[in-house]
């Protein structure tokens, strides 16, 4: 079975193809504003580079967000469109989650993802259990939480952030295909990106229609 | 020759739309996904919303375009996309399924510049006749075009500051009309008499045009007459606004006409459905004997059927764009 897994999630591009457990390919490349300029080109080297045609791929794996709103369009753009075109089951992961597997300790993993504003996005897990559920929250309020769990912690991401210390994040896409290529796959008119976020104009429509 | 299918794809603003069109001029068939009623509550079209609705759509559009067609991918000859102007968030969709599809069947991309659309909406009422003179209206652009030939463009002058729709819309909200207000104002103007004195603006020798200081003169006096109590009849308001932009759109495009000695004309883009435009121009070259052309209104706004016209003289011109095409938020039609 052959996976294409894809992450433009962020400002780097994250892409790969595994075939039998085995990682045939893959190119993490930061790319910042030029990520839609890049993405579809390099897909079609990393393909050509290994021989594969698109029909060749059994399954896509795509990160769905939460992290940057056009970033997370440009990968699942992809994805939905492959999928439906050619048939191909389709698997969304949250960029969270995919993080979280990168690192191999014995502490608990805190995927971080720098929403602006004092905001991040963050799940919290330890070994294979979720501690927390994939949010959008302060960033003051995750922290009142980790110390209150009383375990060493360790942030990772590929933001700074003044008062944390983090580890940067590379992707371990073998890792991150085989513990989600038999998750359910769904019909891909169905796939949405995760914003864990209304837009502003909802979001102040919203208070506008409470105030009333 | 070989029959030319392009697949058309447009996603510049609030509308999702796939389209396949035969040769250029025959439409096989359009599906158009609009947002209007998504965006009515906000007072105009918010990016983001707009962004996160075309990913949502994009296959479902494409899926039934296809089978209204009847036509397997494999049998398209190219896809056209709409690379800009527009909303860059909007656009991305598009051009990232555009990219995708052109890698998944190994089939050219063709670049159109959304401009270029609105003008070749005519063609598929009617094929295009040059040279022509081309007036671009709509919530985005006023722009007046020369084209000597297919897919070239001379760009003559355009607005200076906020697009005719725009003026619109902002002149609609003052008067407390819902988005988007401007076929409202068309319909309003014809029941109204031109009682207001409002200014004609930029009323020069260029081919350039202004329309905020049109809308400023609207707000003031709204605000005036209600300062002095006085209740605005929105009718004769509407009249008076569509009169002046009338004025001001006739007299540059006429000029154009003249100057570059053509004698053809084509409306294109949303606002080229309004009613007391394509009368005023209609009677116009009549009078001075110009073959006038102007999009049904089914293709007078925002579809992918003129962006596959469009894209197919484009892929006859040979212009190609490779899998690192990207979206522009502003560029010239070129």
């Amino acid at each position: 079975m052959k996976v294409f897994y894809i992450d433009t999630s962020s400002s780097y591009l994250y892409i790969g193809i595994v075939e039998d457990c085995k990682l045939k390919g893959s190119l993490k490349k930061e790319y910042g504003t030029n990520l839609s300029k890049y993405t579809m080109d390099e897909i079609a080297k990393l393909f050509s580079s290994l021989s594969l045609k698109p029909n060749d791929i059994d399954k896509i794996i795509v990160v769905s967000g939460p992290g940057s709103y056009t970033g997370i369009r440009i990968g699942m753009t992809i994805a939905k469109i492959y999928a439906f075109a050619l048939q191909k089951e389709i698997i969304t992961i949250t960029s969270l989650d995919a993080m979280a597997l990168s690192l191999d300790v014995d502490k608990v993993i805190v995927p971080l993802i720098d929403a602006r504003r004092g905001f991040v996005y963050a799940g919290v897990y330890y070994k294979d259990t979720v501690l927390m559920p994939n949010q959008y929250l302060k960033l003051d309020d995750l922290c009142t939480y980790l110390d209150k769990l009383n375990k060493d912690y360790v942030f990772i991401s590929n933001n700074s952030f003044p008062t944390l210390k983090v580890l940067p994040y590379s992707p371990d896409i073998l890792k991150i295909v085989l513990k989600y290529q038999d998750k359910e796959s769904i019909n891909p008119h169905l796939v949405e990106p995760t914003y864990f976020k209304l837009t502003e104009a909802e979001e102040n429509l919203r208070n506008s229609q409470d105030d009333n | 020759m070989k029959d030319i299918y392009i697949l058309g794809i447009e996603s510049s603003c609030d509308e999702t739309s796939f389209s396949i069109v035969k040769n250029g001029i025959e439409e096989i068939s359009t599906v158009i996904s609009t947002q209007i009623d998504i965006h009515k509550k906000y007072g105009g079209v918010v990016p983001e919303i707009a962004s996160r609705a075309h990913i949502k759509n994009i296959t479902f559009v494409l899926e039934e375009c296809l089978e209204q067609a009847k036509i397997k991918m494999e049998d398209i000859t190219a896809i056209a996309i709409t690379y800009g102007p527009g909303l860059i968030g909007s656009l991305l969709v598009g051009v990232e399924c555009a990219k995708t599809l052109s890698f998944l069947y190994n089939k050219p991309l063709i670049p159109v510049h959304h401009i270029a659309g609105h003008i070749y909406a005519n063609n598929l009422v009617k094929r295009l006749e040059f040279p022509l003179i081309a007036l671009v209206i709509s919530g985005g652009h006023t722009e007046l075009i020369y084209m000597k030939s297919d897919y070239s463009f001379e760009k003559l002058g355009a607005t200076l500051d906020d697009a005719v729709g725009e003026c619109y819309d902002k002149v609609a909200k003052v008067l407390g009309i819902e988005y988007p207000g401007g076929p409202k104002i068309d319909k309003l103007a014809s029941l109204g008499e031109k009682k207001y004195d409002l200014p004609i603006p930029l009323n020069d020798d260029t081919y350039d045009f202004s329309f905020s200081g049109l809308k400023s003169a609207v707000i003031n006096l709204v605000h005036k007459e209600k300062l002095r109590g006085k209740e605005i009849n929105k009718e004769d308001l509407a009249a008076s606004f569509q009169d002046v932009v009338i004025k001001s759109l006739t007299k540059k495009t006429m000029h154009a006409v003249k100057e570059y000695n053509v004698k053809n004309l084509i409306l294109a883009g949303g606002v080229a459905a309004n009613s007391g435009i394509r009368k005023e121009f209609q009677k116009l070259c009549e009078e001075n004997n110009i073959n006038y052309t102007f999009p049904s209104i089914k293709y007078a706004t925002d579809n992918a059927a003129m962006i596959a016209s469009a894209g197919y003289y484009a892929y006859l011109k040979g212009r190609r764009a490779d899998l690192t095409l990207n979206a522009v938020s502003s560029d010239e039609l070129k």
